[in-house]
């Protein structure tokens, strides 16, 4: 009962400094195609790991309805893993295809292979 | 127990209350819309993760459900606003 506390509570802090450093990156980085890594660490790292730490710290717990948190959280955890790689990858799909994004990149290997 | 999550959101209260006000400012001063967009995404799933951890805060099992719709309507957004910059209509 107090090691699953314990695993839970070292999955939340992880997340939390995950989201910490994932914000600072999406502030500072200067480019949209290089932010999507921080959102990437601030959407993984910071949503889905604290979500899994989460379900096992609503088990260690004697709350009422603890079986009904964990599970909705495996859940929310598991659709987080899915979901977000693919809403980042359609929105580089459509900002690449668009020119909505200024960059100078210095080789650019799609646009030699599409000639 | 009870002490021990009390300890833990006092650790994890000023993280994650400092990475939505960094979310924040990227939202609204973003030269993009996909930087936009982008922002408010990392927003939702961060809300709906601190609110599961809410849920065992307050030993209240009403908060999960919102959570669950977060996750799903951040994913709804990214599919529409992409949709709507290639093709300029709203549909799935």
């Amino acid at each position: 009962m107090n090691t699953l506390f314990t695993l839970g509570a070292i999955l939340v802090i992880i997340g939390g400094i995950c989201d910490l450093f994932g914000a600072i990156g999406l502030l500072k980085f200067p480019n949209f195609y290089i932010r999507l890594h921080a959102a990437t660490i601030g959407t993984i790292g910071g949503a889905a790991v604290p979500l899994f730490g989460v379900a096992l710290l609503a088990l260690s717990t004697n709350i009422p309805n603890k079986y009904a948190i964990a599970g909705a959280s495996l859940i929310t955890g598991i659709i987080t893993l899915l979901a977000a790689p693919a809403g980042a990858t359609a929105l580089a799909y459509a900002a690449h295809k668009t020119n909505a994004v200024e960059w100078n990149p210095k080789t650019d290997h799609l646009k030699e292979a599409r000639k | 127990m009870s002490f021990g999550v009390v300890m833990l959101m006092r650790i994890i209260l000023p993280l994650y209350v400092t990475a939505f006000i960094l979310y924040t400012v990227r939202a609204i001063k973003g030269p993009t819309i996909p930087d936009i967009i982008l922002a408010v995404d990392c927003m939702s799933f961060d809300i709906a993760a601190f609110m599961a951890i809410l849920a065992v805060y307050f030993k209240s099992v009403y908060l999960i459900s919102g959570a669950i719709t977060l996750a799903l309507w951040a994913y709804l957004l990214d599919i529409y606003i992409a949709n709507h910059l290639t093709k300029k209509e709203v549909g799935a």
